[in-house]
C-alpha cells in the first residue's frame, strides 16, 4: 500500500499546521501536530444530525423518513456490540471515551495519554462495527427517556427548543435533537441499521487528530483500517429538508417550570442564510459576531445598564448561530423582568439602527475577538471539534482570522438592518411556576 | 515531563508559584484569598469578588475594566467562589494571549499583572466603605444566585444532602451563603472584613505559562506590593472524621419529570493519608467513571438511569452519589446502587476493574497537564492539602494501590444521609 497522499493548510498567525489526507473511499482525514502537549485526542464524525431525517441515496430506493431521535439514538447504540460495552475496551487501553449528537453531526471522541495507536484503532473499529438487537434497542429506550426528562427540568434548554419552535415553521431544528418518548418509542434494528449504511459510509465522515503525533504514521493506520472493510461507493446523500418561509411561526412561546427566575431568549431569524455556502457563510457569521459584540458586550454601555438595573446577570449572552439551512441570532438569560428586557432589547436595536456603528467601536471588538479565537487554539477539543464542524458546511477554519480583517464596518451595518430586523424575531420565555 | 515548578514568597508574605512552560498560546493567572469556610464570613467572602470586579482606582467602573481587557488583546477575566474542604475561597484569573501574538503591546504580560493587581489591591472607596451602589447592585445579583440553585436540579439536590449531612458541620454551608447573612453586609462591614482578609489571609498567585522566572517575581513584587500582617497560625484544617450514629433520610417534592437520588458517605480519609490513593481507585471502580460498577449496573444492566456516578470532596474526605431517574423506581435503583457498595466491602473487585480504574484515573492527571487553569487547580488542592507531589510521583502511588487496599477502604467507608427529590403531578409543562 502507498502511503496517502498529503497537503499541508498552515496558519502563520496561529503558528498552526494541519495535515490533510483523502482516503479510499472518500474519507478526509486531519491531523494538527501539537508538540509537547501529553494529551492525544481524536474525533470521528459524520455529517448526521437530528435534522437530517429524510434522505434519498443516489441510485437507491425512494426517500426515507426517520421519527425523530435517531442520529441520537443510533450514537447510543453504536457503544454496545456483541462483546458488550465499548466504554470498557477505552477504559482498558486508559482513555476516556465518550460521543454526542447535534442538529447537524454525530461525534465519536476519546482522550488519551497512552496507548493512542491501539485507541485509534479502537474508534475506528466501534464506529465501523455496528450491532443492534430487538434488546438492546429497548434497554436504550429506557436510559434514552430518561436523558429526555432530564433535559425536560432544564430551563435553559427548553427556553432554546421552545424559541427554535417559535422561529421555524417546518425546519426540524424546531424538534428536540434526542426526540420525544413518543418517537424513541418507534425506533427498532431495522431502522437502525439502514440509517447506518448511508450516513455511516465513509464518504459521509471524516476523522481529526490532534496531540503530539506524527502524521504520516497516522494516516497510514487509518487508511489501513479503512482498507480492511468491503466498502462499496456509496452515491450521493440527498437530504430534504422542507420548505422553509422567512417568517417566524410564533412571536411569543412560553412556558412554566420550577425555576427561581423567569428566563428570555430573544431570537431573530437569518432569512436568507440557506442562500450562502461555503466561506460565505463563514464570512456572515463573523459579522454577525461581531454585531451581536458590539450591541451587547461587556464593555458596552447597554450591557452595563442593564446590568446595573437588575434586569440581566453575568450570564446573558448573545451570538448568532448558522448552519447551511438555518441561523439565527439569540440573545437572553434569567431577568427578573423578561418584559422590561425585551422592551429594552429591541429599543436598543433600533436606537443602533438609527444611530449607527462608530469605527472605533468596530476595530475595538474586531481585535477583541481576534485575541479571543487564538487563546482557544489551547484547547485540542476546540480545534478538533471546531475545524471539523466548519469543515462540513465547506469553511476552512483557518480562514478565521484573515475573514475578519477583511470584513467591513459597511457588512456589519447592513447586517445590522437585515438580519436584526423586527419581523423577523420571536420571544421565548420561561417563568417560575406558581402554586 | 515534569516541568520544574518555581515558588517564592513575596516580602509581604503573598506566596507567587510559577510554572513556567512553552506549550500555550496564552499566560494564565490565577489569584486566590483563602479563608476559612464560616458561617458569619461566608456572605461576606462570597460577596467581595464581584464587588473588587466592578472597578478600582485605576479602572474605575466595569466598563474600564472591560477596555483594558480588550486592549490586551481580548483576555478573559472572571471571578469565582471555591470551596475546598472548609476553606472558602475566593479566585480570579486572567487569561491572556502571549506576548508574542499582541507586538503592538510591548509588556501584555505587565499590564494583565498590573490589572489583576488594581482590582486586588486598589478598590473603589466611597466614605468608610466600597462604593455603595456597587455594593447593593451585587447584593441583588448574588442573592437571585443563591436563590437559583433550584433551576439547576442536580445541583440543587447535591447541596441539599450535603447540608442535611453536614449540618451543624462547617462543610454544610453552601458555598455562597446565605440569605440571611447576605441582607446585614453594608459598604462598611464589607470594607473592614476586606481589610482584615487583604492584611492577614494567605493570599496565593499562581502563573502558567512562557515567562521569565524573574520576570515573573519582579512583577508580582512591583504589583502586589501592599503592606500586610499575615497571621501567624494556619487557617483552621477541615474536620474530616466523624461516625455515623444513624444514616438520614431526607425527602423533598417538587414538580419535576425527574427524580434526583443522592447518597452521601462518609470515608474518614483525608489528602496525604495511607489510604487516599485506595481510595480515589476505589471511587472509580465504584462510580468514577463508565466502566465502573454504578454506570454499568445502574444504566447499563437496569436501564434505570441516564447518569449516575459517584465523586470524592477530596479535602472532607466525603463521597457522593448522584443519579437522576424515575421516581417510580427509586427503591430498585437504590437497591442496586447500595448492592455495589456492599460488592466492593466484600472484596469483589476484578483485576480488569482495577487496572482500568488505575489507568482512568493516570489518563485523568497526566490530561491535567494540557490545560492551564486545571494545573492551577491541581496546585491549588496541594497547597491546601499540604502535598507536594508531582504528577508522575501521583502516578506512581496509584500505580502502588493493591486490592487490599482497595477492600480497606470499602470497610471503612459508611452511609450517612440519603437525599431524595421526588417528582410530583405537573412536571412536564409542554
Amino acid at each position: 500500500m502507498k502511503p496517502p497522499e498529503q497537503v499541508i493548510q498552515r496558519n502563520r498567525l496561529l503558528g498552526e499546521e494541519v495535515y490533510r489526507y483523502n482516503l479510499d473511499p472518500g474519507m478526509e482525514l486531519y491531523v494538527l501536530p501539537k508538540p509537547g502537549y501529553i494529551k492525544k485526542y481524536a474525533i470521528f464524525s459524520t455529517r448526521f444530525g437530528s435534522i437530517d431525517n429524510r434522505y434519498r441515496v443516489e441510485g437507491g430506493e425512494g426517500i426515507q423518513e426517520l421519527p425523530d431521535g435517531v442520529a441520537h439514538f443510533l450514537e447510543h447504540k453504536l457503544f454496545e456490540d456483541e462483546r458488550g460495552n465499548v466504554f470498557d475496551r477505552f477504559a482498558s487501553l486508559g482513555a476516556s471515551a465518550n460521543a454526542f449528537t447535534s442538529f447537524t453531526n454525530t461525534t465519536y471522541l476519546f482522550s488519551c495519554t497512552s496507548f493512542f495507536e491501539e485507541n485509534l484503532e479502537l474508534l475506528l473499529d466501534f464506529v465501523q462495527e455496528p450491532y443492534f438487537t430487538e434488546e438492546t434497542v429497548q434497554k436504550e429506550q429506557g436510559i434514552i427517556g430518561q436523558e429526555i426528562q432530564m433535559y425536560a427540568d432544564h430551563p435553559r434548554w427548553k427556553v432554546f427548543t421552545n424559541l427554535l419552535g417559535a422561529l421555524y415553521q417546518e425546519h426540524p431544528v424546531r424538534r428536540d435533537i434526542a426526540g420525544s418518548l413518543e418517537s424513541i418509542a418507534q425506533i427498532n434494528p431495522e431502522l437502525l441499521y439502514r440509517c447506518y449504511q448511508t450516513y455511516y459510509h465513509p464518504s459521509n465522515m471524516a476523522v481529526f487528530v490532534v496531540g503530539d503525533l506524527e502524521p504520516g504514521r497516522v494516516a497510514e493506520q487509518v487508511q489501513e483500517n479503512l482498507s480492511r472493510r468491503p466498502y462499496r461507493p456509496l452515491g450521493e446523500i440527498e437530504r430534504f429538508y422542507p420548505e422553509e418561509p422567512p417568517e417566524i411561526k410564533e412571536r411569543r412561546v412560553t412556558a412554566e417550570l420550577t425555576v427561581s427566575n423567569p428566563i428570555i431568549y430573544i431570537g431573530f431569524k437569518d432569512p436568507e442564510v440557506d442562500k450562502l455556502g461555503g466561506e460565505e457563510l463563514f464570512r456572515q457569521e463573523i459579522i454577525m459576531e461581531l454585531l451581536m459584540e458590539i450591541l451587547f458586550g461587556h464593555s458596552e454601555p447597554l450591557y452595563n445598564q442593564l446590568y446595573q438595573e437588575g434586569l440581566i446577570d453575568a450570564q446573558f449572552e448573545a451570538g448568532y448561530t448558522a448552519e447551511q439551512t438555518y441561523g439565527y441570532a439569540l440573545i437572553g438569560g434569567e431577568s427578573r423582568d423578561p418584559e422590561e428586557l425585551y422592551r429594552r432589547i429591541l429599543e436598543a436595536i433600533e436606537e443602533m439602527q438609527k444611530k449607527g456603528i462608530s469605527r472605533e467601536q468596530f476595530e475595538r471588538h474586531r481585535r477583541n475577538i481576534l485575541g479571543g479565537f487564538i487563546r482557544r487554539f489551547n484547547s485540542l477539543e476546540f480545534i478538533a471539534y471546531n475545524f471539523l464542524g466548519y469543515r462540513f458546511k465547506g469553511i476552512d477554519l483557518f480562514r478565521f482570522p484573515e475573514l475578519l480583517q477583511q470584513v467591513t464596518l459597511g457588512q456589519v451595518t447592513a447586517a445590522l438592518e437585515k438580519n436584526l430586523a423586527e419581523r423577523y424575531h420571536a420571544v421565548s420565555i420561561i417563568n417560575p411556576r406558581t402554586g | 515531563m515534569n516541568k520544574e515548578i518555581y515558588a517564592k514568597e513575596l516580602p509581604n508574605g503573598i506566596r507567587v508559584v510559577f510554572l513556567p512552560t512553552r506549550k500555550f498560546k496564552t499566560v494564565s493567572l490565577g489569584f486566590f484569598i483563602h479563608q476559612e469556610l464560616r458561617e458569619d464570613l461566608a456572605s461576606s467572602h462570597a460577596l467581595l469578588g464581584e464587588v473588587l470586579r466592578r472597578g478600582s482606582r485605576r479602572f474605575p467602573d466595569n466598563i474600564a475594566v472591560r477596555r483594558e481587557l480588550e486592549r490586551l488583546y481580548g483576555a478573559e477575566l472572571a471571578t469565582d467562589v471555591l470551596k475546598k474542604g472548609e476553606r472558602h475561597l475566593l479566585s480570579f484569573s486572567l487569561s491572556m494571549v502571549h506576548d508574542q501574538y499582541g507586538p503592538e503591546i510591548p509588556d501584555l504580560f505587565h499590564r494583565g499583572m498590573a490589572l489583576l493587581g488594581s482590582l486586588v489591591a486598589e478598590p473603589l472607596q466611597e466614605g468608610e466603605g466600597f462604593k455603595p451602589d456597587y455594593l447593593d447592585q451585587e447584593k441583588e445579583q448574588l442573592e437571585r444566585e443563591i436563590r437559583g440553585l433550584i433551576n439547576d436540579k442536580t445541583l440543587y439536590a447535591m447541596q441539599r444532602c450535603l447540608s442535611t449531612m453536614c449540618a451543624g458541620e462547617r462543610f454544610g454551608i453552601y458555598k455562597l451563603g446565605e440569605l440571611e447573612g447576605l441582607a446585614t453586609v453594608t459598604p462598611v462591614s464589607l470594607w473592614r472584613y476586606y481589610q482584615e482578609v487583604l492584611s492577614s489571609n494567605p493570599l496565593e498567585l499562581y502563573v502558567v505559562g512562557e515567562v521569565e522566572p524573574e520576570r515573573v517575581f519582579d512583577t508580582a513584587e512591583r504589583v502586589f506590593s501592599f503592606d500586610r500582617r499575615p497571621r501567624e497560625e494556619p487557617l483552621p484544617a477541615t474536620v474530616v472524621n466523624k461516625a455515623v450514629e444513624e444514616v438520614k433520610f431526607k425527602q423533598e417534592e417538587l414538580p419535576v419529570n425527574q427524580a434526583k437520588l443522592i447518597l452521601g458517605y462518609r470515608t474518614n480519609i483525608r489528602p496525604g493519608e495511607r489510604l487516599f490513593y485506595p481510595l480515589l481507585v476505589y471511587n472509580g471502580v465504584l462510580g468514577g467513571f463508565p466502566h465502573s460498577k454504578l454506570f454499568l449496573n445502574v444504566r447499563e444492566r437496569a436501564s434505570l438511569a441516564y447518569y449516575v456516578h459517584s465523586r470524592i470532596e477530596r479535602h472532607k474526605g466525603i463521597m457522593v452519589i448522584s443519579s437522576g431517574i424515575e421516581g417510580a423506581n427509586y427503591e430498585q435503583a437504590r437497591g442496586i446502587i447500595e448492592e455495589q457498595v456492599r460488592a466492593i466491602a466484600r472484596g469483589e473487585i476484578s483485576r480488569q476493574e482495577m487496572e482500568n480504574t488505575r489507568r482512568g484515573l493516570i489518563n485523568q492527571l497526566r490530561t491535567g497537564e494540557d490545560n492551564p487553569f486545571q494545573k492551577i487547580n491541581l496546585m491549588l488542592d496541594q497547597a491546601i492539602g499540604g502535598q507536594g507531589e508531582n504528577t508522575e510521583e501521583m502516578v506512581e502511588k496509584i500505580n502502588e494501590v493493591t486490592a487490599g487496599q482497595v477492600a480497606e477502604v470499602a470497610a471503612g467507608i459508611q452511609l450517612d444521609t440519603v437525599y431524595l427529590l421526588q417528582g410530583r403531578e405537573g412536571g412536564s409543562s409542554s
